[in-house]
């Protein structure tokens, strides 16, 4: 017999409601087992105190009180009882919020380490997501026409010069496979491309409202990028 | 000293022997022209299509050359200057299509291609290479576009198209022909002259511009247009505007002549 079925047994045992076999074996176990000895013999007292008083008993100075953590008790050896799930999330978030947080120091430095980490990282991704002004790259592919009309310019050629980065790498990633006269030739190429982008860089930088410079600023980037993403492929 | 220096005949002399070496490199280049002649390809192909058909070819490096005939067929020839170059066209429901980059891929150098093709007058074409002229002659179907993705050339002769494109890095535009109402045509250029020659009763809505501030609209020009940016810009209507065209250099001259 183990002891939570000798616990079960104990309150018939004590009234004499249990069968001879049981009796027996349950008292076989209470003699090898201290735990539930004490249990049986606290319960014991209880029913014998409970006879010999008869309801005359004394009752505690704050009755009232008493009862209430008796209910509280019972409530909570009622949850215990609760489905396995919400007794080990409520059992996990108690442990947590109860648990002594004494960290050594090394744990400590990882800990500042990786919280400086993650506030620079996010910082990095917002300014890099407020500067490219929040639009997706793609939105700012060349539309071939020369209307700029009221887009922020610098915006643009922000979207423009990391698209270029970009297909840039690419071109210099395939460039070993070209023959000599197409690599001259992209390199002319570009050169002409780059030459219109810095006369409008300086037009602009002399009149930043100047709406033809601001076209052909445009007209030029997207240019550059077609011309990219052209021999990128090659 | 004059005792050294070699006399008349010790000079004819030392040059004779350069005879043979010059011999033997004129059939050395000559072997290799004739080695370079058998190592080009060539295909010629004809496809039976209607003769409002659409034709569309990517080149890499070559010239590419289009010619109108009244026949309800294409010609393609391509002349191939590596034997490693393929070239496959493929016949679609409505047109023909010719990709060399596609029909390449993963190979490496193949070198120039040069197409001449010959279509139906009323073909759509719809021609794109990297590097090397693009000449179109007498066109008159929905569709021009000519697109030299760095340098070459660029000649529309005789086009009555009501959509016209042509575009290129360095190397001058050349357009002669019709602007049809309702129609649009696009002129751009890095760095070459453009050149539009079209009839005198033309009615377009025209927006051109070069930072050089070189633009002739010659015939065309009347007092409606708007100069913008110190003359870098012209805006305006001429006749009825009944048709779009845009026209844009960065380095070079926009001129309008009159047939």
């Amino acid at each position: 017999m183990n002891c939570e079925k000798c616990q079960d047994l104990i309150s018939d045992y004590l009234d004499g409601s249990i069968s001879q076999q049981d009796r027996a074996t349950l008292s076989s176990h209470l003699e090898e087992c201290l735990h539930c000895a004490e249990v049986r013999d606290d319960l014991q007292s209880i029913v014998g105190f409970c006879c010999t008083q008869r309801g005359q008993y004394v009752a505690p100075p704050n009755e009232k009180a008493l009862w209430l953590r008796i209910r509280n008790m019972i409530e909570a050896g009622a949850n215990v009882d609760a489905p396995a799930p919400a007794a080990t999330r409520r059992s996990f978030l108690r442990n947590w919020t109860a648990r002594s947080w004494e960290l050594s120091f090394p744990q400590l430095a990882a800990m500042v380490a990786a919280i400086v980490l993650i506030v620079s990282l996010t910082t990095a991704v917002g300014l890099r997501r407020w500067q490219s002004g929040d639009v997706n790259p793609q939105a700012g592919l060349p539309d071939s026409g020369l209307s700029v009309g009221a887009i922020d310019v610098r915006k643009r050629v922000s979207q423009q010069q990391q698209l270029i980065s970009y297909w840039n790498q690419r071109v210099e990633y395939n460039k070993a496979r070209w023959n000599p006269q197409m690599r001259e030739t992209f390199d002319r190429n570009l050169a002409v491309i780059d030459q219109a982008v810095n006369d409008s860089f300086d037009s602009l930088s002399k009149n930043p409202h100047d709406e033809v410079s601001q076209e052909m600023l445009n007209t030029a980037l997207n240019e550059k990028l077609s011309l990219l993403k052209e021999f990128a492929e090659l | 000293m004059i005792g050294m220096l070699p006399t008349l005949a010790e000079t004819s002399h030392t040059s004779l022997p350069r005879k043979p070496a010059l011999f033997a490199l004129v059939v050395i280049f000559g072997a290799l022209s004739i080695t370079t002649a058998l190592a080009q390809q060539h295909i010629s192909r004809r496809y039976p299509v209607r003769n409002n058909v659409r034709v569309e070819l990517k080149n890499i490096s070559g010239t590419i050359t289009v010619e109108s005939w009244n026949r309800d067929e294409v010609k393609l020839s391509a002349t191939m200057e590596s034997p490693a170059a393929n070239v496959s066209p493929r016949q679609t429901g409505d047109g023909l299509i010719v990709d060399v980059m596609a029909d390449n891929r993963g190979r490496s150098d193949i070198g120039d291609v040069n197409f001449k093709l010959q279509v139906p007058v009323n073909s759509s074409v719809d021609l794109e290479t990297k590097r090397g002229q693009i000449t179109v002659n007498n066109i008159r179907g929905g569709l021009v576009r000519a697109h030299v993705s760095s340098e070459g050339d660029i000649e529309l002769n005789g086009i009555s198209a009501s959509q016209v494109f042509a575009q290129n890095l360095i190397g001058n535009i050349f357009f002669d022909g019709e602007f049809s109402r309702g129609g649009t045509y696009q002129f751009q250029s890095g760095k070459g002259e453009i050149t539009i020659r079209i009839p005198s009763d033309s009615a377009f809505s025209l927006v051109a511009a070069t930072p050089t501030r070189k633009i002739a609209l010659g015939p065309f020009w009347n007092d409606g247009f708007k100069s913008l940016g110190d003359g870098r810009k012209y805006v305006g209507d001429v006749g009825d505007g009944r048709s779009s065209v845009m026209v844009t250099t960065f380095q070079g001259s926009i001129t309008f002549i009159r047939k």
